[in-house]
């Protein structure tokens, strides 16, 4: 013990570190540290400047007056606020629901040792590479109620079908379902699929050994096993859904009147077109409590998981 | 070739409770062939990647030739390591792989294409220079690793458990050619396994470590024949050395224990004075399985022998011996028997336990009580 | 994962194949009408119907919404639009990778105290919706002089693309064993000599990844588009909202059509000839990592 205090005295903590090796220390850091910047101004910072600007009572500027949670108020006692928020829980819960559906529904069928797989398998996944803005050009000729389906179906014959959602006040929001639906269930179907690839083919032979139907195989090996892909997907659809905004303002930017407004647009509109600062910022503010309130208890359990396991 | 000292290092990771290395001392000499034996997660790992610089020890020094490498970068400690997975940079053709040391260090293009040919001969690998890693067989990536740390001529090599990824008949082929390559080459070499055999074959001296302690340092000789602790006793060996409980009784000058077998038969075996001090309590005796056999004509009339009638419950034949089993003061024990002295299991047969080789510790204890 | 033979066609696998097929169908059909429409003279547009080919193939959209289609007040189709979103894509994606390339290097390989912190904090980052960054950004651009210009929006599709590229970075580095580095550690590299002798050569397919999901997002984006651009450095993707949702004149089907295909062809060029690359960012960026 007395040689071992001698050695740690006789060496102080970094003997004559030189230039360079103090540089090639620091490198790693110095690497990271744009980066650094970026993020915690970019991203932290200025979400912390929007909470900030959501408690003043700007409109055409920003001005730092504090209004405490006026804006909120304000925003609750707005009627196309409450439309959008009303159109985002409708919106949310179908996309989720049928992207969800025939995603795991089309992954299970192409997890059958299909043929020319992979070339389906692209055919379903090309629309996310689509901008949405695309989309809802295209999903807004396709719906046009004079010249669209309606007249597609008219000419083979079925003469009383009607087709209007587009300009109906309490359809339009439907129509944003079906193309935002196009457009991301081949991806989901993705995600299902490369679960489906991951499970232990053993554990599925063992089943087929104790004598188990497919179907039976399925509803209680493979889809129990699919609950990590079944919540990411999830998480993946509700952070496009909240975010959605070129999908609408393309197809029909928001309208008939703002029948089919989201939270996205309408905070576009009020802080950038309208002159409402405060009230957009408080709106942003929103968006991003409803994201937490799905991510948050979704990383939770994530890290308890991982925690138990 | 070169002259490593440890001294003191002790490590703590983070806020981590324990210490992952509680003060290590070691002086490894010039040439010298030291193996770090343990179980996984003792620390050997540790103070191997310690030793090479790419992790800071807490507390302690580390000196190559005396010159102090505590906080020098890897780099500049002349260090060249072998690793588990070999860690062959996989866009490199073995070439590339064996020169990559080298040119960093800015030698000479002409010197390091002899050298690489040197090192190619001596591990014969020269047909392969050209291919990529993931074209080699697990034994060839093996020797290109070795051949890339062999390039530098370093004053240390470090290997981690080199062999663990090899079949068991390629493990055997290659322990070979290592110890032959130190031999002719006379390097300082530390050696992480957690293989035994490995360690008893190789080592000049060998470090028994455990939960980051230093139990035992010796020659391989040292460390079988008088472990320090009941660990190192049970860890070094195969099958393991029996612990037999046993009460100290007879008079001082005549100090013998009881054997009993499964069967109730009864025998003495001699105990040495040094447990004199253990009269009338429960200790334990070790024996390894050789110093259990059937009577040997050359050793029966010697003071240390004694001999019994176990039942013998399971043999194992294993070509040059046969492992037998039995039971004595209720403890499961092993036995190595010739195989041309026939026993049936389920049958008694004559033992002779060779006392001479016999180690003692306290019962439940780890030290040893007769060293 | 089932069965390693080839089924025979029983009657329910008849069905299996069909039911996929006209999934097919469904996908594929907009993207078909698209091109007819666009195909299509006006004339077309109003006798025929949806699914009707065109009577004479006719490039006359295309050059309208490529030169003179009306995208607001002016007339001067969308080719400006495209050009601007090439000469922003371009840049920040670059940019981007470079940075993702070299952060997740250092968050895999070069831990240190505070690294695996500031690695949730920028995965939080992927996760925000971007609304609440819109007028802090918007005013600082202004103060940094960029509003409205194309360096602006790289700028800003840097910051908030980095997050996607560092982790699809660091997820690739993480596995690409420590030993290596610790080998080339032992043999005198430093920093960067381990990444641009070890890491980038082993990094080809993860490049290739994050330049397809980082060009598909940039180009396809539409909120920092209208945003923080305005007049001559707008992207494609405002150009062709502009030309479908302006209210002056008739509407003219095929020309926004043929807008649509010129505001989609690089990114289905890109997914038809390395679609691979592109599934695999789009599992990997959202599964987790």
């Amino acid at each position: 013990m007395a040689q071992l205090g001698a050695v740690s005295q006789a060496t102080p903590r970094r003997p004559r570190v030189r230039l360079t090796q103090l540089l090639e220390r620091l490198l790693p850091k110095l690497a990271l540290a744009p980066t650094v910047v970026l993020t915690l101004v970019g991203i932290y910072g200025f979400m912390i400047w929007t909470g900030a600007l959501s408690l003043t009572s700007s409109t055409f500027l920003p001005s730092y007056e504090f209004a405490g949670f006026e804006q909120y108020q304000r925003l609750f006692a707005n009627d196309r606020w409450m439309t959008a928020c009303q159109n985002l829980a409708i919106f949310g819960a179908l996309f989720i629901g049928f992207c969800l559906a025939i995603g795991c529904f089309l992954a299970i069928l192409l997890d059958q040792r299909i043929r020319h797989e992979g070339m389906i398998r692209t055919i379903y996944l090309y629309p996310m590479a689509l901008s949405m803005i695309v989309t809802g050009a295209v999903w807004q000729w396709i719906l046009n109620p004079s010249l669209g389906l309606e007249k597609l179906m008219h000419d083979w014959g079925w003469t009383s079908f009607q087709f209007d959602w587009l300009t109906d006040t309490d359809m339009v929001i439907y129509t944003i379902v079906i193309a935002a639906v196009w457009q991301a269930s081949g991806f989901v179907m993705a995600l299902f699929l490369a679960g489906l690839r991951g499970i232990d083919g053993a554990i599925i032979n063992a089943a087929r050994v104790d004598g188990a139907s497919l179907p039976r195989i399925y509803l209680r090996i493979v889809l129990p096993a699919m609950r990590p892909v079944f919540f990411s997907s999830v998480m993946v659809l509700a952070h496009i859904a909240i975010k959605s905004f070129d999908l609408v303002t393309a197809m029909t930017s928001g309208g008939p009147g703002y029948a089919s407004d989201l939270p996205a647009l309408f905070m576009y509109s009020f802080t950038f077109t309208r002159g409402q600062m405060g009230m957009g910022a408080a709106s942003a503010m929103l968006m991003l409590g409803a994201l937490l309130a799905i991510l948050v208890p979704y990383l939770y359990s994530e890290l308890r998981g991982a925690r138990n396991a | 070739m070169a002259q490593l000292q440890l001294k003191g290092i002790r490590k703590t990771y983070g806020n981590a409770a324990q210490e992952t290395l509680k003060g290590i001392d070691i002086n490894i000499e010039s040439g010298e062939f030291l193996i770090l034996v343990g179980p996984s997660g003792c620390g050997k790992s540790t103070l191997m990647n310690s030793i090479a610089g790419l992790e800071s020890i807490t507390e302690g020094g580390i000196y190559i030739d005396g010159e102090d490498v505590t906080h020098a970068e890897p780099k500049d400690r002349d260090i060249a390591m072998v690793f588990q997975s070999y860690a062959l940079y996989p866009t490199m053709t073995v070439r590339e792989n064996i020169a990559f040391g080298l040119k960093i260090r800015r030698m000479p293009k002409n010197e390091i294409e002899t050298e690489v040919q040197r090192v190619a001969k001596l591990l014969q690998i020269e047909p392969l220079l050209d291919r990529k890693p993931a074209k080699l067989s697990g034994g060839q990536q093996q020797r290109v690793a070795m051949g890339r740390a062999l390039a530098r001529r370093p004053k240390i090599y470090l290997f981690d458990e080199p062999l663990s990824n090899l079949d068991a008949k390629l493990r055997v082929e290659m322990r070979t050619e290592i110890k032959r390559l130190h031999q002719r080459l006379g390097t300082t070499i530390v050696y992480v396994t957690h293989d035994q055999i490995e360690a008893m074959t190789l080592a000049d001296r060998i470090a028994v470590i455990k939960d980051g302690e230093l139990l035992q340092l010796g020659t391989p000789k040292e460390v079988y024949e008088s472990p320090a602790t009941r660990y190192v006793a049970s860890f070094i060996g195969s099958p393991a050395m029996s612990f037999i409980p046993l009460q100290v009784e007879g008079e001082a000058g005549n100090l013998r224990g009881r054997l009993k077998s499964a069967d109730g038969d009864e025998m003495f075996v001699p105990l040495p004075e040094k447990l004199s001090a253990w009269h009338g309590r429960e200790i334990h005796l070790g024996i390894r399985p050789e110093h259990i056999t059937q009577p040997l004509a050359h050793k029966q009339d010697q003071a240390t022998i004694a001999s019994g009638i176990f039942r013998i419950e399971v043999t194992e034949p294993t070509g040059p011996d046969v492992m037998a089993l039995t039971h004595i003061n209720g403890t499961e024990v092993h036995c190595r028997l010739d195989p041309d002295h026939t026993v049936a299991p389920g049958q008694p047969a004559e033992l002779m336990i060779d006392m001479s080789r016999a180690v003692f510790f306290e019962a439940g204890q780890e030290a040893r009580i007769d060293a | 994962m089932l069965d390693s033979t080839r089924k025979a066609l029983t009657p329910s696998r008849v069905l299996v194949y069909a039911t996929l097929l006209l999934a097919c169908l469904v996908y594929l059909i907009p993207v078909f009408v698209m091109l007819i429409t666009s195909f299509k003279t006006t004339g077309d547009i109003r006798t025929g119907n949806l699914m009707s080919m065109p009577e004479s193939w006719s490039l006359e959209a295309w050059s309208k919404a490529w030169s003179s289609a009306c995208t607001g007040v002016e007339c001067n189709g969308v080719n400006g639009f495209f050009w601007n979103s090439l000469k922003m894509t371009i840049p920040a994606v670059l940019i981007s990778t470079g940075l993702g390339a070299i952060n997740g290097y250092v968050l895999s390989k070069w831990r240190f105290r505070g690294s695996d912190l500031f690695f949730s904090m920028l995965l939080f980052g992927c996760f925000i919706p971007f609304q609440v960054v819109l007028l802090p950004m918007a005013s600082t651009l202004g103060k940094l002089g960029l509003a409205n210009t194309t360096p602006g929006l790289v700028l800003v599709h840097v910051v908030y693309g980095v997050a996607f590229t560092t982790l699809f970075f660091r997820n690739f580095y993480v596995g690409v064993p420590d030993a290596l580095v610790k080998a080339a550690r032992l043999d005198g590299a430093g920093f960067v000599t381990i990444f641009v002798r070890i890491m980038l050569p082993l990094s080809t397919p993860i490049f290739m990844v994050c330049f397809i999901w980082q060009f598909t997002q940039i180009w396809n984006d539409f909120l920092f588009g209208v945003v923080f651009a305005s007049g001559d450095s707008q992207p494609i993707t405002v150009g062709l909202n502009n030309l479908v949702n302006t209210s002056t004149g008739v509407k003219e089907y095929n020309v926004d059509m043929a807008a649509a295909m010129i505001a989609a062809l690089p990114t289905l060029l890109v997914y038809i000839l390395a679609g691979k690359y592109f599934i695999r960012g789009l599992t990997s960026g959202s599964v987790k990592g």
